[in-house]
C-alpha cells in the first residue's frame, strides 16, 4: 500500500502528474490545479492510500512535479 | 518629450505598497498560477483583486495583471475567470503572450499589453499585435537604435491599438536578465521538469558549471565565472537615451524580490525620470542612484543589449552583490500615533542607537529609518537585546504584523 500526499495550494497546473498517471490525477476546470482523485482534504493537504500496482506511475508523477508537492510513503 | 510611465513589480502586498511609496505610476502582478513567477512570488488570488485595485486607485496607480505563461487547454477556464475578474474589478490591463488570452481579453473589452515573451523585434510584429494591444513590450535583446526605429515607424505609419491611440512601447529598465532570448528557456525543464515558461524556473543559469573532457575525465571550471548568469540590467546611467528613443513605459523587473528592493529601485528610477523631465539629470545624480541601487539585491550591473554590446556580461558571483544586507531582528507590536513612537519586540541579535533599520509589512510597505533613541520600560537605553520589548521613534505608522530588520554593510 502507498500513501500519496499532495500539497495542492502550491500546484502550478502544469499537467505533469496527469501525464504520468492520468487515472490518479486530473486538472480541475475550476481553478486549473491538479486534483488527486479519491483523496480527502485536511487544511488543503490531500491524501489517499492506493494499491502497489500504481507505484511506478505515482513515483513518476512525484518525480516530475516541478514544485515538489507530491509525497509518497510506502506503508 | 513624452510622459514616461514607471511600472514596478508587486509580488506581495508589501511590495505593492513599496512600489507606490517609491513613486511608481503603475504596478504589475500575478494572479493565481498562470504567470512567469508562479514559483518564486507569493502570488495574489482572485479575491485579492478588489483590495489591490482599492489601494492603487487611492494613489492613482494603474494595475496590470500578468497572464503570460504557456496556456494549455486545461488552463483556459482559469484564464477566462482571471480576465473576467480583472474586468469586473476595473484592472487597467492584462499582460499576455498566448493568443488565447489576447483573443479572450479583446472579446471582453479588456486592454492588453503584449508580454516580452512574445519576442516582438520588428515593426510588422508591432502592427500585427496592434489589433489586440495598446502597449507592446519589446524584446529585451533589441538595441536602442532598433527601438528608436520601431518608435519612429509607429508614428509614421500611425499604428494604433484598439483604444484608438498610438501603440505604446515598453522596455525593461532594471532587474534580472536571463541568458535565454525573451525568457524562452528550457534548461529548467530539462534538468528538473520545471518549465520556466510555466513560471517554475529553478534558475540553473545562476549556478557555476564544470566542463568535463569526455576522453580522460579532466575537468575545467570556466574562467571562474558563472558563464550563463547574466549580470542585472541597469539603465539609470543612460535613461535619457532610452526615453529619447521614444519609449513610453519603463518596467522594473522583480516580482520575486523583497519590498526593500522594489522601494529602492522604484525610488531611484522615479527620481531619474523626473530629473530628465526637469532637465536636471546629471552625472553626480546618476552616481548617487547607482550607489543606492547597489544597496539592494543585484548580481552586478550592466546595460543589457541596448548599447549594442556583442556579448552578454556574466556575473562572477552566485548570489547578490548588494552592498547592504538586511537581517531580521524582530517584529512590530504597537504604534503611538500622537508621538509617532513604534513598539517592537527584538527576537534576535541586538540593536543600538545609530543603527539603520528597515520596517516592512503588508500595509506599511517599506520604512527606512535610523535609530535615534530607544526606550526600555520607560528608561532611555543605548542598546536592546534579544527578548526585549522596546520603543523608538518612527517616521510613519507601523503595525503589529510588521517585520523589523537591521540594515548593515555587506562585507
Amino acid at each position: 500500500m502507498i500513501r500519496i500526499t499532495q500539497y495542492r495550494e502550491k500546484c502550478i497546473g502544469c499537467n505533469a502528474c496527469v501525464e504520468a498517471s492520468p487515472f490518479r490525477w486530473r486538472i480541475s476546470r475550476k481553478d486549473g490545479k491538479c486534483v488527486l482523485v479519491g483523496a480527502k482534504s485536511k487544511n488543503n493537504i490531500y491524501s489517499l492510500v492506493v494499491g502497489d500496482d500504481e507505484l511506478q506511475a505515482i513515483i513518476k508523477a512525484s518525480k516530475n512535479c516541478p514544485v515538489n508537492i507530491i509525497r509518497i510513503e510506502e506503508l | 518629450m513624452n510622459k514616461v510611465e514607471l511600472l514596478s513589480p508587486a509580488g506581495s502586498f508589501e511590495s505593492l505598497h513599496a512600489a507606490i511609496q517609491g513613486g511608481a505610476n503603475a504596478v504589475y502582478f500575478g494572479i493565481e498560477q498562470l504567470n512567469m513567477r508562479a514559483r518564486s512570488s507569493s502570488n495574489f488570488t482572485v479575491n485579492d483583486l478588489k483590495e489591490i485595485r482599492k489601494i492603487c486607485k487611492s494613489s492613482n496607480v494603474k494595475t496590470y495583471i500578468t497572464i503570460n505563461t504557456i496556456i494549455y487547454d486545461h488552463d483556459l477556464s482559469l484564464m477566462k475567470s482571471i480576465v473576467n475578474s480583472a474586468k469586473k474589478n476595473k484592472i487597467d490591463a492584462i499582460i499576455a503572450c498566448d493568443h488565447a488570452v489576447l483573443s479572450y481579453a479583446k472579446q471582453k473589452g479588456m486592454p492588453v499589453h503584449i508580454s516580452t515573451q512574445a519576442n516582438v523585434c520588428n515593426i510588422e510584429s508591432v502592427q500585427f499585435y496592434s489589433a489586440y494591444a495598446d502597449t507592446i513590450v519589446l524584446s529585451r535583446e533589441l538595441s536602442l537604435r532598433q527601438i528608436t526605429d520601431i518608435a519612429k515607424q509607429i508614428l509614421r505609419k500611425n499604428i494604433k491599438g484598439p483604444s484608438g491611440e498610438l501603440v505604446k512601447i515598453e522596455v525593461f529598465a532594471h532587474g534580472a536578465l536571463c541568458m535565454a532570448v525573451s525568457g524562452k528557456c528550457y534548461l529548467s525543464l530539462h534538468s528538473n521538469f520545471a518549465s520556466a515558461n510555466r513560471g517554475a524556473c529553478i534558475q540553473n543559469c545562476r549556478r557555476s558549471y564544470i566542463v568535463t573532457d569526455k576522453e580522460e575525465g579532466v575537468e575545467f571550471e570556466v574562467d571562474n565565472e558563472y558563464i550563463m548568469s547574466a549580470k542585472d540590467l541597469c539603465t539609470i546611467n543612460f535613461l535619457d537615451k532610452i526615453i529619447k528613443a521614444g519609449v513610453n513605459i519603463l518596467k522594473i523587473e522583480g516580482r520575486g524580490r523583497a519590498a526593500d528592493y522594489v522601494y529602492t529601485t522604484t525610488k531611484c528610477y522615479r527620481a531619474a525620470i523626473d530629473a530628465i523631465n526637469d532637465k536636471t539629470y546629471t552625472k553626480a545624480k546618476v552616481e548617487r542612484w547607482m550607489e543606492d541601487l547597489a544597496t539592494v539585491f543585484n548580481r552586478g550591473f550592466w546595460g543589457g543589449y541596448y548599447l549594442g554590446k556583442e556579448m552578454g556580461e556574466w556575473t562572477d558571483d552566485h548570489g547578490s552583490k548588494a552592498t547592504k544586507i538586511k537581517s531580521y531582528i524582530g517584529k512590530g507590536i504597537g504604534f503611538y500615533s500622537k508621538k509617532k513612537i513604534g513598539e517592537f519586540k527584538l527576537e534576535a541579535n541586538q540593536l543600538s542607537v545609530g543603527n539603520d533599520v528597515l520596517i516592512t509589512g503588508p500595509t506599511t510597505g517599506v520604512v527606512y529609518t535610523k535609530v535615534m533613541e530607544m526606550h526600555l520600560k520607560n528608561t532611555s537605553v543605548d542598546s536592546v537585546k534579544k527578548g526585549d520589548i522596546f520603543s523608538m521613534p518612527v517616521p510613519s505608522k507601523i503595525r503589529p504584523s510588521d517585520k523589523l530588520y537591521k540594515v548593515i554593510d555587506a562585507l
